[in-house]
C-alpha cells in the first residue's frame, strides 16, 4: 500500500510542495487538527476557555495538591498529551473520514518542523550554576540509563522501536521525547503511545518508591532532590518523590531539575546515533527494524543540532525563545492530534506487558546505581554537604 | 498485512505512511519553516521588535 501510494507521488511530484497537496485536499485534515488543538490546549492567540488543559486544571483544584504538584502533571498532562487523548477518543469513538486523511499527513512535516524550533528551549547554560559534579551525575544518568534500557529490551526481545522509545523517555525523563524520536526511529504510533505511557506509569511507581527508600540509604535531603530528578521520571513526579522525602529536599530538586532538562536533546540523538550504528551493522537481520529505511543522518537532526549549539552559545534570548516555544506548542498540539486519531487502541496495548517490564528493571537498575553513587560522592566529599 | 483504516482512505493513501521522496519533501518543508520563524522571531528581538 505504501509503495503504491510512494509511486503515485513520484509520478505526480513537480516540486518539494507536491507534498502539501492541494488546499480542498488538505483543509478538512488541517481543520481537523487545528480545532482538536484548539480545544485541548491553552495556545496562544487564541481566547478559548473551553480547553481540556482548563479542565484538568479546574480538576487539580478539586483534587488539591499531592506533595505540593497537581494530580495531571504528574500524569503527564501537557500540550502533547491533550491533544492526542482528544485525537485517540474521537478516532477511536468517530472514525477518521477519508476527507480528512491528505491534511492529517502534514504531521510528518510537522515532527521535524516543532523538534528543530525546540533547540532554544534547551540552554546548557542554564545549569552551571548547579556546579561540576551534580551535571556530571545527570550526564552520566541520561547516558547510562538509555545503554541500560536499550540493552534489557534487547534480553526481553521487545522490538527494538519500542526500545529505543523507552529509552528516550526514560533516560531524558520526559515521555514527550518518545514523540521527538518518533520520526528518527520510524517506530509506529502505537509503539510511542504504548511506551510512553509504560514511562509514566513507572514514574508513579518510583515516585511512591524513592521517599520510603531515601530514608534506609542516608543521602541527606539536599541530595535526595538530585537522587529525585535523576531516577523518578517526569518533573511533576521528581518533586512529589522529592517533596515526599522532605520540604528541603523538595526545593533542591526543583532547583537540580535544571540539570536534567537542558540535557534532553543529548539523550535522545544518542539514542538514536547508537540504534542507527545498529542497524548499519546488521543490515540484513530481519529483527532489527529501528531507524527503518533511514540511510544518512538526517539533514533536520543536523539543523535541530545546529539550532540547539547556537542555543547554547546564547544566541536565542527571551523573549524570543519564549516566542519560538509557543510555536512549538501549536506545532506539537496539532501534530499530536493527528497521531493521536490514527491509533486504534489495540495498537497501543500489543506487547504491553513485556515493554512495561522493560521499563520497570532498566528504571529499577537506574535507581539503584544513582542512589549508590550519590550516596558514594556524599560520602567521599565529591558532593559537598 | 492488515490496513489500519483510521490512517488509510479508499485510495489507498495512508496518513501515517512516510517515505522515500515524499519524505524528503516533507522533512525539507519543515526545515524550511522552522529555520524562517526562528529566524523571523529572533531577529525581531535584535531589530527591537520583540
Amino acid at each position: 500500500m505504501n509503495t503504491i501510494s510512494t509511486a503515485t507521488y513520484d509520478m505526480n511530484r513537480s516540486s518539494i510542495f507536491s507534498t502539501l497537496y492541494s488546499l480542498k485536499a488538505a483543509l478538512p485534515g488541517l481543520l481537523a487538527m487545528f480545532f482538536i488543538a484548539i480545544f485541548s490546549n491553552n495556545l496562544v492567540g487564541v481566547p478559548n476557555p473551553f480547553t481540556l488543559q482548563n479542565l484538568f486544571a479546574w480538576l487539580d483544584g478539586v483534587i488539591g495538591p499531592l506533595n505540593h504538584q497537581s494530580f495531571f502533571q504528574i500524569m503527564n498532562a501537557n500540550f502533547v498529551w491533550n491533544p492526542l487523548l482528544m485525537g485517540l477518543i474521537i478516532g477511536n469513538l468517530f472514525g477518521v473520514p477519508n476527507a480528512w486523511k491528505r491534511g492529517l499527513s502534514y504531521i510528518h512535516l510537522m515532527m521535524p518542523l516543532g523538534i528543530i524550533m525546540l533547540a532554544p528551549h534547551f540552554m546548557i547554560g542554564h545549569a552551571s550554576k548547579l556546579g561540576f559534579m551534580p551535571i556530571l551525575i545527570c550526564v552520566a544518568a541520561m547516558f547510562i540509563t538509555a545503554t541500560v534500557t536499550l540493552y534489557t529490551g534487547r534480553l526481553l526481545k521487545l522490538d527494538d522501536r519500542q526500545t529505543s522509545i523507552i529509552a528516550g523517555g526514560l533516560s531524558t525523563g520526559d515521555p514527550h521525547a518518545g514523540v521527538i524520536l518518533m520520526p528518527l526511529i520510524k517506530a509506529k504510533g502505537g509503539q510511542v503511545v504504548g511506551a510512553s505511557a509504560c514511562v509514566i506509569l513507572f514514574g508513579i511507581i518510583a515516585m511512591l518508591i524513592l521517599p520510603l527508600v531515601g530514608p534506609l540509604v542516608g543521602i541527606p535531603d539536599k541530595y535526595f532532590g538530585l537522587a529525585a530528578v535523576t531516577t523518578v521520571g517526569n518533573g511533576a513526579q521528581s518533586l512529589f518523590a522529592a517533596f515526599g522525602q522532605s520540604y528541603e529536599a523538595g526545593r533542591y530538586a526543583t532547583w537540580f531539575d535544571v540539570g536534567r532538562h537542558v540535557i534532553m536533546p543529548a539523550g535522545f540523538i544518542y539514542v538514536f546515533v547508537v540504534m542507527f550504528i545498529r542497524k548499519l551493522k546488521n543490515k540484513g537481520n530481519t529483527n532489527v527494524h529501528a531507524t527503518g529505511d533511514i540511510k544518512t543522518f538526517p539533514i533536520w537532526l543536523m539543523v535541530f543540532i545546529f539550532f540547539w549549539a547556537l542555543a547554547c552559545l546564547h544566541l536565542f534570548r527571551q523573549p524570543a525563545a519564549h516566542a519560538i516555544f509557543n510555536m512549538v506548542q501549536w506545532d506539537f498540539s496539532m501534530a499530536a492530534a493527528a497521531l493521536g486519531l490514527s491509533l486504534p487502541l489495540r495498537e497501543i496495548a500489543h506487547d504491553g506487558i513485556k515493554c512495561f517490564a522493560v521499563t520497570c528493571i532498566a528504571g529499577c537498575i537506574r535507581m539503584v546505581l544513582l542512589l549508590a553513587a550519590i550516596l558514594l560522592c556524599v560520602k567521599t566529599g565529591l558532593l559537598p554537604a | 498485512m492488515t490496513t489500519n483504516k483510521q490512517t488509510t482512505d479508499q485510495d489507498g493513501f495512508d496518513f501515517m505512511a512516510n517515505a522515500g521522496r515524499e519524505e524528503q519533501d516533507r522533512d525539507m518543508i519543515g526545515i524550511l519553516l522552522a529555520s524562517a520563524i526562528t529566524v523571523v522571531i529572533t531577529a525581531c528581538q535584535y531589530l527591537g521588535l520583540l
